[in-house]
This record gives structure tokens, sequence and C-alpha cells, in this order.
């Protein structure tokens, strides 16, 4: 019978093609309205690096001002001092360890037609790579002296080795990075964690990076960071050595510890090096720092902020309205056909299967409105990705998830809407209409 | 076949209580074609509702074919209804956007019948009717004594054993009404068990039994031949 009630769901929304577009407007407008808001929120909530929430760990250390606490959820700061970076990374005790930050180069191309552009850029260990299990289609990253020393090495992402040599394998190639000459050493394949869990406190996202060179550099290219950089003091000394040496934190630093026992020897080093540091002047508020899982990291950062909540339940609302809308729409039309469905009995049909076969009609509704619903959502995320002006590149897209959460909602939206207008029909006395249609 | 005893019917609003049928009792053996007359607002239709288990009564018994139907819940009397009983109404009520083979199609599929039987008995019931040829049509495309055949055809599709006409021929032109009165006489030669309501004396001698309803009570159940020689008397 369900085949049966399909058709005659279809016959009817065709016979009435105004009042059936309307409902199928008032769904898919609710349902896009709501997708669109529900899209981003999943996108923000997801951990890219969930498959490694268990062993990888940003690290904080509280180096901050013993008057005033970090401005962060925690109130640790998000980031460390370069010096206190390059002490970590002294240790063995991680399996990995990233120290980073963001950057940019002016890239050139020799004997090339291509202009000079700028390219972001993240400055790094070479941990990086295997750490965040980016993968390579060419080469591999640099050697780890490069970590320590200027070595003028690059990683490519895939779009800009597809840029500059048209996506052939440039390992052993030269490009220029601010008028400096840089040897290719590994093209990474397309890769965008959404949202870009390493580094949330630089639009947490927009696109990864285009090039990423050796940690080793700053000193001899005195390399600033492009991302956020914090102080509470104007110590350190002159130059730029003494921006290295102060308490400026604009250094990101991941560690991957793959076990608990790995863990706790981490954290009796990070309380050694501190106490240590206590004893030289530096660390003057209380012992505190923090290994935060990718999950907790996100929670910590509000990558999912209080507003996208609220406007997730602003946008269900909404749709609760077109429901609403959906529910008066169903039940003129039901109503005008309330004559059938006294034929219907008459004809042997129970209460209950005038009832399925209206709820199968509001059904068929939800369907062709989630599916009008979606395209309405894509417009909405790709308008969002417009204002955003490349903020939210990489929340642009519904993945299938979605696209079946959002069919799912439409028929739920749609059987809510259909289901009193059902009822109600299935309840009107058949000899009222036998008699005076 | 039908049997109903001490029937009583009444519809309440605030202020009112209307009795509609009043110890209403009546036998229809099977095979029997019964007319039912009676003036406006007597009971006639409220009786067919009853009978038909589109109504459930305030009171009294009624037994379909031998079973007692007063309490039987809205599935059973459904299945009850598209089993034994076919409706024929004076407005045809085919549903206007099927076409015909889909309007006879409607109690089948309800039955549950599989889709070669379903084509099988409207196909042979179309050929009864004689518009095996117009099947694809949409009721508004025929006329009205052709809808009422098809309205019948409907009807006999799932063989029911016991067909309820309420003024079966009211909308139709004298003609019409004569090929209708017809095919119903012919339809209860093969054994079915008719109720007719209806207002057209002539109609109503035709049946093998006219019953009169006033005020919602049976007042003269007598035969036609009994009333004529009455009459004649």
């Amino acid at each position: 019978m369900i085949g049966y009630y399909i058709s005659l769901a279809l016959r009817s929304l065709r016979s009435t093609p105004i009042l059936s577009g309307l409902m199928i407007a008032a769904i898919a407008v609710g349902v896009g309205a709501s997708m669109t808001v529900l899209t981003l929120n999943y996108t923000i909530s997801q951990n890219a690096l969930e498959h490694k929430d268990d062993v990888l760990f940003a690290v904080q250390l509280d180096s901050w001002d013993i008057n005033e606490a970090a401005d962060a959820t925690n109130e640790i700061p998000w980031q460390l001092t370069y010096r206190d970076a390059q002490a970590l990374l002294r240790s063995d005790i991680p399996t990995r360890q990233v120290a980073m930050h963001r950057f940019g180069f002016t890239v050139e191309l020799e004997n090339s037609s291509i202009r000079p552009y700028t390219a972001s850029t993240r400055v790094t260990t070479r941990d990086f790579f295997s750490l965040f299990d980016v993968p390579f289609i060419y080469g591999g990253t640099w050697e780890n002296e490069a970590d320590f020393s200027p070595t003028q090495d690059v990683v490519l992402s895939k779009s800009t080795n597809d840029k500059l040599f048209s996506g052939e394998n440039s390992v052993g190639k030269n490009i220029t990075l601010n008028g400096e000459p840089y040897t290719v050493v590994g093209v990474i394949d397309h890769w965008e964690p959404a949202p870009k869990v390493y580094d949330l406190n630089n639009s947490p996202f927009a696109s990864s990076e285009n090039l990423f060179i050796p940690f080793g550099q700053h000193r001899k290219l005195e390399i600033y960071s492009w991302g956020n950089t914090n102080g509470w003091t104007t110590g350190g000394g002159e130059g730029y050595e003494g921006f290295l040496q102060s308490e400026s934190v604009w250094v990101q630093y991941w560690v991957e510890l793959s076990n608990n026992e790995q863990k706790a020897q981490y954290e009796n080093f990070l309380t050694a090096y501190i106490n240590g540091e206590k004893a030289q002047g530096r660390f003057e508020r209380p012992l505190k720092f923090a290994l935060s899982k990718p999950s907790e990291w996100l929670v910590l950062n509000e990558v999912l902020s209080d507003d996208n909540r609220v406007l997730g339940w602003v946008s269900l609302a909404f749709l609760l309205v077109c429901v609403i809308n959906a529910v008066a729409l169903l039940l003129a039309k039901f109503l005008r056909k309330a004559p059938e469905a006294g034929v219907r009995r008459a004809l042997g049909a129970s209460r209950s299967a005038i009832f399925i076969q209206h709820l199968i009609e509001s059904a068929a509704i939800g369907i062709i409105g989630g599916v009008v619903g979606i395209l309405i959502a894509m417009m909405g995320i790709g308008g969002i990705r417009y204002l955003a002006m490349g903020q939210i590149d990489t929340l642009a897209t519904m993945d299938w998830v979605m696209m079946v959460a959002s069919i799912g909602l439409a028929l739920i939206a749609s059987l809510l809407a259909g289901f009193y207008p059902a009822w109600r029909i299935s309840r009107t006395n058949p000899s009222i209409y036998l008699k005076t249609q | 076949m039908l049997n109903m005893h001490n029937i009583r019917k009444s519809f309440r609003t605030d202020t009112i209580e209307t009795h509609a049928l009043r110890d209403f009792s009546l036998e229809v053996k099977e095979g029997e074609f019964v007319s039912v007359t009676g003036p406006s607002g007597s009971g006639k239709t409220t009786f067919l509702n009853i009978a038909g288990l589109l109504e459930t009564p305030t009171g009294g018994q009624y037994l379909l074919d031998g079973e007692d139907v007063s309490n039987l819940n809205d599935r059973q009397r459904s299945h009850l209804r598209n089993e034994k009983i076919g409706f024929i109404f004076q407005g045809f009520n085919l549903i206007p956007d099927l076409s015909l083979f889909d309007n006879i199609d409607v109690p089948l599929r309800y039955r549950g019948f599989s889709a070669k039987e379903r084509r099988k008995r409207i196909e042979k019931v179309l050929e009864q009717v004689g518009l095996s040829a117009r099947a694809k049509h949409l009721p508004a495309q025929l006329s009205g004594g052709q809808q009422q055949r098809i309205a019948i055809a409907r009807a006999l599709a799932g063989e029911p054993r016991f067909l309820l006409a309420d003024e079966p021929t009211g909308n139709l032109d004298s003609l019409m009404a004569r090929q209708v009165m017809e095919l119903l006489e012919f339809i209860n030669e093969w054994g079915t068990t008719i109720v007719m309501v209806t207002h057209d004396p002539e109609l109503a001698r035709r049946a093998h039994r006219n019953i009169q309803i006033v005020d919602g009570q049976v007042c003269d159940l007598r035969t036609v031949t009994e009333q004529a020689e009455a009459a004649t008397a």
C-alpha cells in the first residue's frame, strides 16, 4: 500500500501545484535557513584530528604577568615565547613535537610569466607533517638540522605546486622567497583541516598554508609572526635578538605523547622546566601549564561560540514558524479533499489508512522541500563565504552527512506539519460528504 | 443478510437532541431487493449509513450476515465494509482526478488484491457496465448515466453480497434512470442483496419489497405486491 500512497501523494501534488509549491517552499526555506546555520555549526564542531585525539596535545605555559592572568579561557597564554619553545624542543620525551607560527613570503619563479605574489607560509619544525598526518605527493620534509640552523628548504602545497610547476614533481627545483633561493624538498597533497585545529588563534577557518619552511631561520631572516603576538612586558633587550628573548608569546606548540606514561614524564619535564625558570626570575605566577587534546583545544578556543549555538536555536525556531505555516496550508489542502476521503472510507479505507495516506503526502512534500532546502542552504553557505571574504573557506561545502540530515530534518518537519491535518481528515465523518458531494 | 433490532440513533447538539432512528427493526433476507421510501428527514440516509457501517447506532443490535457488528472497531468495520458492502450514491462520488480504471481500483486496493487480480476484476466489471473502452477517461469526460454505471462497477468489483444504493437515479434523466435500474435488477438476479433508498414511487415498486420510514421508524413492512393489493382493495 505504501507504493499506492506514494503515487496518490504525487498525483495530489500535481493536481494542486500552487498550494503544493507554497508548502514545499515553506519547508524548503525553513530547512535551508536551518541547515545553513547548522552546517556551519557542524563544520565548526568538527575535529579534524579526532583520529589522534588521545595522543596529540597543545602545550600552554603560564609565563604571563604576575599581576594579571592571560586573556584566555584557562588563563594560560595560547602561545609560547620563542625561548620557551626552543627549550621545549630540546626535550626528547615526546614522540614528535612541533613549534610553529604563521608567516608570509613573496614568491617569485625565475624565467616564469608568473608575477611575484604573497603566499601564506607556516614556519615550523619538521615533525609538523607527520604529527598532523599531512600527506605528501612528492618528496618529504626537510632534515632535522634545518629546525635549528638556516637551511633554505621549502615544502609546497599542492595548489602552489600546480601554480608554479603545473603539478609536476618539483622536488629539487628552486623558487625565490623574499629574494632568497629556496629548494623544494616536498609537495603535500590537498590538505584542509576544518577547523584548522593546529592554529585556532589565526583565522581557524582559513585555508591551510601555501608554503612550509624550516623553523631554524629566525635569526637569519629576522622573522616575525604574521599571526597573533602578545606580550605583557617590554623586557628582552634591543633589536631582533631582544624580541626572541622577550616574554612575547607567538609560537604555537604541539606534542605527540603516545601513552600515559610518556605524558606523565612530559608533565614532570614541564614542571621541572617552569621551576627552573622560576629560579631565574621568570614564571612569577603560580606554576601552571596545560596539555590539551585537539577536542579540548577546540572547546578552550570557543571555536563553536555561544553566538553560534544561539544562532542554531534561532534557525530552528524559524523552521518551526515555517512548519506552522505548512500546517495551515496542509490543513486547507486536506480538508478540501475531505469528500475524497469520505468516498475512500465508504469503499473500505480505515481511519488509519486515510491517516497514513495523508501523512505520506506530507512526507513527499518534506522530501521535495528537503532537496530544495539543500540548494538554499548551499546558496546560504556560499553567501556567508562571500561575506566572510576568505576567512571561512573551508566551511564552504555540505558533506553527505549534512545532506542526509537536511532530508531528515525536512521529513521530520513535514511529518510534524502533516500530523494534525492528516489526523483531522481521518476523523471526519464520511457520511457528511457522501450525501453532499 | 441484514438484521436490525431496536436500533436507535440520535444526534446531540448543545441544546437539542434529535432522534434520527427510534426502535428501528428490520430484516432483509439474502437475495432480496428492498426499496426504502419516506419523506425527507425521516431517517432513510441514517439507516443506510448505519447499514453500511459508516455510522454506529446509539443503541440496539445490528447483525450483518449473522455477525453482530455493533461493537466492532473502525478497522474491523472498514474491513467488513470493503469485503461485503458496495455503495452507490446519488452524486456518483467518483474521485475526479482518477481515471475510471483507477476509481474502480480503489476498493480493490484496500482489499489487498494482487495487481493481476485487480486488473482482471476491473476489466470484467467495465465490460459488464459496457464502458471498457473508456477505462482511461476521467469521470468528467462521461455523462451522468455513464458515471453512475462506473460507480456501480466500482461497487461490484469487490463482489459484495450487499449493495446499498442511496437514490442512485436521483441525478439522472428518465432514460438513464431506467438503464441504471435495469442494471441493478440484473445485479440482484445474480444474487446480490440490494437496499435502495429512493423518492421515486415507480422505482420503489420495482423492488421485491418497499419499506416506508416515517419519523425514524419503519411503518410498512409489506411486500410491494401486498401493498398494491391493499391499495386496490
